[in-house]
């Protein structure tokens, strides 16, 4: 037999039955729909949190300074000064290096920025002239920092999108050139800037919060000396840097860069005062944790295929039982076993396959559904949908053998016998 | 005995059967069907094969038809003889040698009468133009040329029957197999039946094999064939 009349064949007898059809393939429907919910849900996720590490940018190094617990020297002193952290000579040592195209160093502010009486949620922070480039931020309106405002420690500030609303009313639309007072300092708004990547960093609550000052004009202005005060206690912190952002060269050996600089503060400082980060690993062990996440997702959805491949199995038998007659008349005409065979193989890959292409569109519709009224990102791949349209190919195959095969086997002579 | 109006054929053997056999075993029991049976059917002949139930007719219909192997003796079919043949080459014998016409027409109720007729084309892999064109011609001849488009419900029982003889004839077999061909139909229409079977065998010398147990028919036929408890008699 021709394939071409095979395939019509087999869809003739499908479009028969519509309903019948239909209700066949619901499982598969079904099944495919939750794969693709699941896939896109979990692969959205998975988007979501791969964009936020490598918005860190993924040739950076971070390194971090971590506030000791317990400071060396006795608690009983209540004025000693805590001395920790990054260090010029660290920022110096690390720029000698191998592999490294440049630091940048953001140091906090440690300010209560208030309005009237209110502690605001924002903080300041002394930074390089290559924080605005490095953390993927752009600028709004007005200006970034310029090599004069460093060179002269120019008593300037660029603020964050969201700064404006909390540190001004709602009818001030221009702010550039205005000033903003803090304790101890004032400074002249020349810019605002924005982070749409959703970077976030060791130390920096949000971007959009916070308020930038050149490195050297909050060396000059505040000093690296904060004072922490409390019932009966006076503490002096001295640190001189809180991040180093280290670009590399070339990230191929970015793991190896970092064990370096690992080494190199290991051997320089005491205290384990520091920590680092390698964005580009952190993204890798991400990647993994959130394949195995989507695998067992996934396989948890598949399940519902194979109910559905039962399912259509079923229906199928019965199908073959109901047409023993006509497979004995085709029999009695001349088809051969094998025509029989992929006669009814044929009618249920086509069943599980345009199935499959439902479930797609369900699949689509309902992770469409979830981003729209939970929020969750969700993210529809092309491999999920070919691979979910293979897959009801092949469950098909799987399930319609066995009813094709009892279908080819029917003994001619009774099959022509059955009403 | 021999057609008597073949003028383009010589005289051939479609049909031999020598000493033919069917015995079915169930479990220790041997129960004999066919007890040797000696037959030759020639090419535009229009035999009848009767017999009361469980005389061994329908052992004899699905083993002329190729569904059954004999189980001892030997069956000629058009000059080949037919032993040892795979599931696969008896499907194709069957096929391109034997037009089946069965007592409940076997129509595919939801193909239309140009599609019913087109099947055992379909299987013979003939292409879609040449089965179209066929199929036409073969619905004229039964008289149903006009109803190509319908579909068997829409046709009375004894339009059905035409349209399974147009059927049957699709690949020019070598002989039709008829079982019970008017069982289902009534006297008037089985007539129009007869008459059809009777016109293909006088005008296109068809030669036609028809099991039935209605003795109405014995005039029609050439030749008769009784059968009684598993032998000609």
């Amino acid at each position: 037999m021709l394939i071409r009349d095979l395939y019509y064949l087999s869809l003739h007898n499908l479009l028969l039955h519509k309903i019948r059809s239909f209700l066949t393939s619901l499982g598969i429907i079904f099944g495919v729909g939750s794969v693709i919910a699941m896939l896109a849900i979990s692969g959205g996720a998975k988007n979501a949190a791969l964009d936020q590490i490598a918005a860190l940018g993924i040739d950076n190094i971070i390194v971090f300074t971590k506030s000791l617990k317990k400071p060396g020297g006795s608690e009983s002193d209540p004025s000693r000064t805590l001395d920790y952290g990054l260090t010029h000579v660290d920022m110096k040592n690390i720029e000698k290096m191998e592999n490294i195209r440049h630091i940048t160093s953001i140091r906090n502010g440690r300010l209560q920025i208030t309005r009237g009486v209110d502690v605001l949620d924002v903080e300041m922070f002394w930074v390089t002239p290559d924080f605005l480039k490095d953390l993927n931020c752009s600028i709004i309106r007005g200006r970034w920092l310029t090599p004069p405002d460093f060179k002269n420690a120019a008593p300037v500030c660029v603020i964050g999108r969201d700064v404006k609303r909390k540190l001004f009313n709602l009818g001030e639309t221009e702010i550039i050139g205005r000033i903003l007072h803090v304790p101890f300092g004032a400074f002249t708004i020349v810019g605002i800037l924005e982070n749409n990547a959703g970077t976030s960093i060791e130390g920096i609550n949000s971007i959009n919060d916070s308020i930038y000052i050149p490195s050297t004009t909050g060396r000059k202005v505040f000093s690296e000396y904060t004072a922490e005060t409390g019932p009966r206690m006076l503490k002096i912190h001295h640190v001189e840097h809180d991040i180093f952002i280290v670009k590399v060269k070339d990230t191929q050996v970015i793991d190896h860069t970092a064990r370096r600089i690992t080494s190199l503060l290991n051997k320089t400082h005491d205290d384990k005062d520091w920590g680092i980060h390698v964005p580009l690993s952190l993204l890798k062990q991400k990647e993994q944790t959130q394949n195995i996440f989507t695998i067992v997702m996934g396989s948890i959805a598949a399940i519902s295929l194979i109910v559905g491949g039962i399912g259509i199995m079923n229906i199928m038998l019965a199908n073959v039982y109901e047409r023993r007659k006509e497979i004995g008349t085709r029999r009695a005409m001349g088809a051969k076993k094998k025509d029989i065979l992929f006669q009814f193989l044929i009618e249920t890959v086509f069943l599980t396959t345009m199935g499959g292409v439902a479930g797609i569109g369900l699949g689509i519709g309902l992770s469409a559904a979830v981003t729209r009224f939970s929020g969750m990102p969700s993210d529809v791949s092309m491999w999920s949908i070919v691979g979910s349209i293979t897959i009801s190919g092949i469950v098909g195959v799987l399930f319609g053998t066995y009813p094709a095969w009892q279908a080819a086997n029917q003994n001619p002579i009774d099959a022509l016998k059955a009403e | 005995m021999y057609p008597q109006n073949n003028k383009d054929n010589a005289v051939r053997e479609i049909i031999r059967l020598e000493r033919l056999e069917k015995t079915y075993y169930l479990e220790s029991l041997e129960v004999p069907v066919l007890k040797g049976i000696d037959l030759s059917i020639y090419n535009g002949e229009l035999i009848g094969i009767m017999g009361v139930s469980g005389s061994g007719k329908s052992t004899m219909l699905n083993i002329l038809g190729l569904l059954d192997v004999p189980t001892g003796g030997r069956y000629f079919l058009d000059g080949q003889e037919v032993r040892n043949f795979s599931d696969n080459a008896l499907a194709q014998l069957r096929n391109a040698k034997i037009g089946f016409i069965f007592q409940s027409f076997n129509l595919s109720p939801h193909l239309t009468v140009e599609q019913n007729i087109e099947m055992p084309m379909v299987y013979a892999e003939s292409p879609k133009k040449v089965r179209r064109e066929r199929a036409r011609e073969l619905a004229e001849r039964v008289g149903l040329g006009h109803r190509l488009k319908h579909r068997p419900r829409e046709l009375s029982g004894g339009e059905c029957q035409r349209i399974a003889i147009a059927r049957a004839l699709g690949n020019s077999p070598a002989y039709l197999l008829a079982d019970e061909p008017t069982g289902n139909l009534d006297e008037k229409t089985s007539d129009e039946i007869m008459e059809l079977f009777t016109g293909l065998h006088q005008e296109h010398h068809t030669t036609i094999v028809m099991v039935t147990h209605n003795p109405d028919l014995e005039s029609l036929f050439d030749r008769v064939i009784h059968l009684r408890d598993g032998r000609v008699v």
